[in-house]
């Protein structure tokens, strides 16, 4: 049995009046590649945020390598090792692609204010280190050639994939991509298909929120699936994809069944 | 008029820089060093004479207030520049600096050299004070708060008469002088050289700061706050890290301010200079240090210039004001927009991107 590296029990949101997500129970074992899927508005993204510390769970406990991270700041989330992307991409865009990943690798960096400005040795080193790893970064997921472009000027697709590349800058092994595809045509697709698989092989674990079935099937070990905020589904690919219950949530019911 | 919009002098600048070795970097710099202290002889010459300012001299104006609102510029350039947050009561810091040289001046046996890191780190203080519970807002809301606390330093001196009160504080006293400089009311120079002195090791502090983790944290914050918080940047930590730099020099340029005027009074703390000192970072570059110096000794020197006209010199500045900003919005010279050259010829394609 794997490690399981992120346990959500019994998670809760409300938001005013309306439910988002009711009680989902979800673990994500070290190394896998797990898929969130649902229909739009299903409450995924509220998922990430809760992870992420973006949002405070109205009830529940989210357990990161068994330790609880509710109630934990943002950054601090970030430096126990869970980062992100986002849906709507949100790059330092005035930055270089090489800069927003220094930026990202310096969660780690132990060089101060104080420090920086007078050029410690440890200040030094760490910059350079953190130079060194960005590039690493970048060089694995195959944007280097476009390291010293501004971010906002980089083709639509260089830009998710330096999205990925920051998250992983932060040194976090949990990696949660909200819609790494959305926008790619299918040849883009396979391509990061293969990309975020070489990721996990790196040694990351990959929690994924996705639309397109044929990169979910190709890519996942696992796919959870959500409808109005209540997971109906947690299973290998193609049992989910059988699943009556997810054929339902996605298609609706036939008529002359109801 | 596009080309006049486009043109980005600190790209060019750059460029040439970048093809420079060291030798020759160091002796620009220490070219342009020297032209700058020689400044304060520059009104001397018949044919500079349309430099000299009417009523108050212009090795004086070159003092207050073209060095002291370069430097407060600088200063701010930190808060609203670097990490984008709209600071509207800078004028507080100042006031906290020179009340500090004016009280402890005239109170204790302390001199100006010993006061003023008092007054810098008191400044401090107050950044931390106004920092830790404000900067969580963002924004508008934090430049109203920011205002706010500029006016409330500005009344507190006011109103306690133990400082003064309304009638300010006077026979506050010159510094002592080091290296047989002498600092008093007839030798405006040795005040420049001392403030050119501050303003160097600012650039210095700001330059190296930039290219390291807090300048590349601010410039996160400034760009996409909450990406950077959860990119993992304790971006509370980094806000207050530059409000409180940004603190210090305004203290440190108060208690030369106080030192060298030896009379302040709360007049000389008005919300009009925030306005000024945020009004020469847009004029001149926000973000962009040459430009905050250009933007900073432009606007302190013209109001001077024009001062024969008088009232009618607000007309003027604010025109000019209108004009620029249409024509560079950005200010004179911009932050850094252009990537490195390898990809200049891709820059066309890609520049409004």
């Amino acid at each position: 049995m794997a490690e399981r590296i992120l346990e959500i029990k019994n998670l809760t949101k409300n938001f005013g009046g309306v439910t988002a997500l009711n009680k989902l129970d979800l673990h994500v074992n070290e190394k896998e590649i797990l898929a969130l899927i649902g229909p739009n508005g299903a409450g995924k993204t509220t998922v990430f945020n809760m992870i992420t510390g973006v949002y405070q769970p109205t009830e529940g406990e989210i357990l990161f390598k068994g330790g609880s991270i509710v109630g934990k700041k943002r950054f601090e989330i970030t430096q126990a090792g869970i980062a992100r992307t986002f849906q709507n991409i949100r790059l330092w865009g005035d930055m270089t692609a090489l800069e927003n990943v220094i930026t990202a690798t310096d969660v780690h960096s132990r060089a101060g204010l104080v420090g920086s400005l007078f050029g410690s040795s440890r200040s030094r080193k760490t910059e350079k280190a953190s130079k060194t790893k960005a590039h690493e970064i970048l060089e694995f997921i195959g944007i280097q050639e476009h390291e010293d472009r501004l971010a906002k000027n980089l083709p639509y697709g260089v830009q998710r994939r330096l999205e990925i590349a920051r998250a992983m800058g932060t040194g976090a092994k949990l990696l949660l991509l909200d819609e790494p595809a959305a926008g790619f045509n299918p040849a883009e697709k396979v391509a990061l298909a293969e990309t975020i698989k070489k990721i996990r092989d790196g040694g990351y674990t990959i929690l994924l929120i996705e639309h397109d079935m044929s990169l979910i099937m190709g890519i996942s070990d696992r796919v959870a699936v959500l409808d109005f905020g209540v997971k109906i589904a947690d299973d290998l690919p193609n049992k989910v994809q059988n699943d009556p219950k997810v054929i339902e949530a996605y298609l609706g019911v036939p008529s002359d069944a109801s | 008029m596009s080309k006049l919009r486009d043109f980005n002098l600190r790209d060019w600048g750059a460029s040439h820089w970048a093809g420079w070795d060291r030798p020759r970097r160091v002796i620009f710099v220490l070219a342009v060093i020297a032209l700058v202290a020689l400044l304060p002889f520059a009104g001397n010459f018949s044919f500079t004479n349309i430099l000299n300012t009417p009523i108050s001299s212009y090795a004086d104006v070159l003092v207050y207030p073209i060095g002291m609102f370069v430097l407060m510029s600088l200063g701010l350039n930190i808060v609203v520049g670097k990490s984008g947050m709209l600071d509207l009561g800078y004028v507080a810091f100042f006031a906290i600096g020179a009340y500090t040289m004016g009280v402890l001046g005239i109170h204790t046996h302390l001199n100006t050299w010993e006061i003023l890191p008092i007054g810098m780190a008191l400044a401090m203080v107050a950044g931390v004070i106004l920092g830790v519970p404000s900067l969580r807002l963002r924004g508008d809301y934090l430049a109203i708060v920011t205002l706010g606390f500029g006016e409330i330093v500005r009344l507190i001196a006011l109103n306690t008469m133990k400082i003064g009160g309304p009638n300010g504080l006077s026979n506050i006293p010159n510094p002592p002088p080091i290296f047989g400089l002498n600092f008093d009311l007839t030798n405006p120079k040795a005040f420049f050289w001392l403030i050119f002195v501050m303003i160097m090791l600012t650039i210095w502090m700001i330059r190296r700061l930039s290219v390291r983790r807090p300048g590349r944290a601010w410039e996160a914050i400034r760009q996409d706050e909450d990406a950077a918080e959860l990119m993992g940047v304790p971006t509370l930590k980094y806000k207050i890290w530059s409000f409180v730099l940004g603190a210090a020099i305004g203290g440190a340029a108060g208690v030369v301010y106080a030192a060298k005027t030896l009379y302040i009074s709360p007049d000389a703390f008005t919300f009009n200079i925030s306005v000024l000192i945020l009004s020469c970072i847009v004029f001149g570059g926000i973000g962009n240090i040459w430009g905050v110096i250009v933007g900073g000794v432009f606007l302190a020197y013209l109001p001077e210039r024009i001062r024969f006209i008088s009232d009618a010199r607000q007309l003027i500045f604010g025109l000019t004001m209108l004009i620029i900003m249409n024509f560079r919005p950005d200010g004179l010279l911009p932050r850094k927009k252009r990537e490195k050259m390898v990809h200049s010829n891709q820059k066309s394609a890609v520049k409004h991107g």
